[in-house]
């Protein structure tokens, strides 16, 4: 039997569930607290055949609700334990009440959201409104866009919310079905790496009997702002810790990530989508095609979108003409009336004396693959904007337009 | 991989007997995890039971707090009564925020990341919390074996928001939520939710028990065989609250013996090496339920029938523990022979002691 501990390097092919599942049996963690929903399920189902196996020592947790997981990962936590816990769609939304809980109290915890569409209807397409719906929550969060970087993100992760400076938990997300039913080639690291890179989790101050402390007790409205103000530093703050801790994962795997936005093919582009997660695939292949018929148009991928890298984002985009943002989420009766990114890139680009266009796609909602030539709908409609100097409107639901 | 064995910690049952009370007892230890300083009213059920409970817990033990009283009263920033760790945790979070606490130190015990006896690990839920919004935790909770003791301090009513009904609130018990009025003369028109029964009946695996601030040797008994009980155990605990079931503050201990006394909260053990409950408690006196009821204005509203079927509900609880009732208390659930709460001060009850 192989324990993890004797793992070396080698490449697996696995599909984003099972990266998550590997990663968080490398980042040995101590309890999980799992409960089913599709898709994000088969993570736990790996965790479980692990822990069965002997692979890896863990308390696993079925537990009775996501509310429940998520108090559970919050008690784990709090004790000093590395936890780990996941969930889908409206799953996401009904352990709510315990996302700000967890960030105010500073406690790490891992959550791996396998993005799901919210009912109604029932429907197990990946659109980010579940994970979206909690960015103000003061949780690190993020998208990865295959099993690869699944993996390495979880990792990431779990090193940046533990780190001393930062303490904050994460939502390490990954498209349903595109990233987490989709097989790829993973490369597993050798223990030594990640013992190099992930130190154990050592939280100041832990439910401790030999050092007590009072975690969360009630305060006065006027002990209110302190509280919050140390909240919100805690987030501006883990930036530098962010880029560091990249810097260091590049150095120990040999993979380097901009931890804020992956830019590809924007140079001498005119026209850039603005998207995150697994569509970014499709995006890509459909750029090469249309940069082959001289389109200039490029990409730009958002990484981490709490904390929010403002700076980055506006940097980035006032070198385009036009900016088209693919939500992928829903923001009922939101400023463009499509989904929350729109916003996001606004502001971003409020004080940047060269503005780019900015407007915004609904595409793959439901969890509908974006398929090449809505790509090319959605450039031609960007480069319309181009030549027009204006924008036609905010937001264009793709497929139901000429 | 090497795990290591995980030591539990094994407390002393108290050897004095269960009814005597208010007498010093050298067994006990003189650790205080709860200190005084804290907000609850004067006379406060729950407080007692916490410092009882605490006291029988001793130091290598971790509270937790999901909303209620002993949360918001208790727990001042930075000033808290805790000499222990104590986190608080969301009212729906009991049960889930400590089996999360106890599987942290299964699992960081084995793997060697801490060193030391496994701590008692104790929920401290109100009956809102434990009856209604948390109920699918704390069964969780239960039914998964956490080496933990989860608490119901029931003072039968949300009392920190403002007393609102819960599933705990007895038949005719005013709250802000079931106000009396012409049309609903009784007030509260639904009676309790047999929650300590139904744990019992559901995870028959744990130990659970009812205890009443009323027997503090008892309830500390009764919290300690909670704690050696290696898994899951459930203590439902009568704590009477001034503020909601408003009577003479000093008299908190007296209504914790008279609910006994009257039948309106059997005391028990579930056993579960034997699955069979241990009916053998027996308070010193048997009451009509007007004895109990007289001394709070949460009562003041009802009308003989109302006390009538609160009698006839508490001849129930007798029987189902197995008592032959005596003639008195089946002469007392008939609405003929009772009067009205508004006079029942001056009016003749049956005989007190039976």
């Amino acid at each position: 039997m192989a324990t993890a501990t004797e793992a070396k390097k080698r490449m697996v092919r696995i599909n984003g569930c099972v990266a998550s599942a590997q990663a968080a049996k490398y980042a040995d963690v101590d309890v999980i607290a799992a409960y089913p929903i599709r898709p994000y399920t088969a993570t736990m189902m790996a965790l479980a055949q692990m822990v069965a196996n002997g692979e890896l020592d863990a308390e696993y947790i079925v537990a009775d609700s996501e509310h429940s997981q998520l108090s559970i990962s919050h008690g784990a936590s709090s004790s000093g334990a590395r936890v780990f816990t996941g969930s889908s769609g409206v799953g996401v939304q009904f352990a709510y009440e315990l996302y700000s809980p967890i960030s105010g109290s500073r406690m790490p915890v891992q959550m791996m959201i396998a993005d799901r569409t919210l009912d109604p209807p029932g429907d197990f397409g990946s659109e980010h409104t579940d994970a979206l719906s909690t960015r103000d929550m003061g949780w690190l969060m993020g998208w990865s866009c295959d099993a690869q970087e699944a993996f390495d993100n979880h990792l990431i992760a779990y090193r940046i919310g533990e780190d001393p400076r930062v303490l904050l938990p994460q939502m390490v997300c990954q498209d349903g079905f595109f990233v987490s039913h989709i097989t790829g080639d993973v490369e597993l690291p050798d223990m030594g790496q990640v013992k190099e890179f992930l130190p154990p989790y050592k939280h100041p101050y832990p439910l401790d009997p030999r050092h007590p402390v009072s975690h969360g007790p009630q305060i006065m409205p006027e002990q209110g702002p302190p509280l919050q103000l140390e909240r919100a530093r805690a987030m501006e703050e883990s930036m530098p810790v962010i880029e560091q801790v990249h810097d260091e994962f590049a150095k120990i795997f040999g993979r380097r990530y901009d931890p804020w936005v992956e830019e590809y093919m924007t140079d001498g582009a005119d026209v850039v989508f603005f998207l995150q997660g697994a569509h970014a695939v499709t995006a890509k292949f459909a750029i090469q095609h249309m940069r082959d018929r001289g389109m200039k148009v490029g990409l730009i991928r958002l990484r981490t979108i709490r904390p929010y890298p403002t700076e980055r984002v506006r940097e980035v985009l006032s070198k385009f003409k036009v900016v088209g943002v693919i939500e992928t989420n829903m923001g009922l009766g939101s400023v463009s009336s499509g989904g929350v990114l729109y916003s996001e890139v606004c502001a971003a680009l409020y004080e940047s004396p060269q503005k780019p266009l900015v407007f915004s796609f609904m595409a793959g909602m439901g969890g509908e693959a974006i398929v090449l030539k809505e790509f090319y709908w959605m450039a031609e409609k960007m480069l319309e904007v181009q030549k027009r100097g204006k924008i036609e409107k905010r937001t264009h639901w793709v497929g139901f337009e000429h | 991989m090497p795990t290591i064995e995980v030591q539990r910690q094994l407390l002393p049952i108290l050897g004095s007997p269960n009814q005597g009370a208010r007498f010093f007892n050298p067994e006990l230890p003189s650790t205080e995890p709860f200190v005084p300083g804290h907000r609850t009213c004067a006379g406060c059920g729950p407080s007692i039971q916490y410092r009882m409970t605490s006291k029988a817990a001793g130091d290598n033990t971790i509270l937790v707090g999901p909303t209620g009283c002993m949360y918001v009263a208790n727990s001042s920033y930075l000033c808290t009564p805790y000499n222990v760790p104590w986190a608080h945790t969301q009212i729906g979070s009991a049960g889930s925020f400590t089996a999360g606490v106890a599987a942290a130190y299964e699992a960081m015990i084995r793997k060697g990341k801490w060193k030391g006896a496994f701590p008692n690990i104790i929920c401290e839920a109100g009956d809102g919390s434990a009856s209604d919004i948390g109920l699918a935790s704390i069964s969780g909770a239960l039914y998964r074996n956490h080496d933990c003791l989860i608490i119901c301090y029931d003072n039968e009513q949300y009392a920190n928001t403002g007393i609102q009904a819960s599933s705990r609130t007895p038949y005719g018990g005013m709250t802000t939520f079931s106000p009396p009025g012409p049309e609903v003369p009784e007030g509260k028109k639904l009676f309790p939710k047999d929650l300590a029964r139904m744990m019992a009946a559901g995870h028959p695996h744990c130990y659970v028990a009812t205890a009443s601030v009323g027997y503090p040797i008892d309830l500390m008994n009764k919290v300690r065989k909670g704690l050696n009980n290696k898994g899951a155990s459930y203590l439902m605990v009568y704590t009477p609250c001034q503020k909601g079931f408003v009577y003479e503050t000093p008299r908190s201990i007296d209504l914790g013996r008279l609910v006994v006394e009257c039948g309106l909260y059997p005391m028990w053990e579930w056993n579960p090496e034997k699955r069979s409950y241990d009916y053998s408690f027996r308070p010193q006196t048997m009451r009509p339920v007007s004895e109990y009821l007289k001394l709070q204005g949460r009562f003041g509203h009802l009308h003989a029938e109302h006390v009538a079927k609160l009698q006839k509900f508490a001849n129930e609880q007798w029987r189902m523990t197995g008592v032959e009732l005596p003639e008195a208390l089946i002469h007392a659930a008939d609405a003929k022979n009772l009067v009205n709460m508004s006079a029942a001060a001056e009016a003749e009850t049956v005989a007190q002691t039976l």
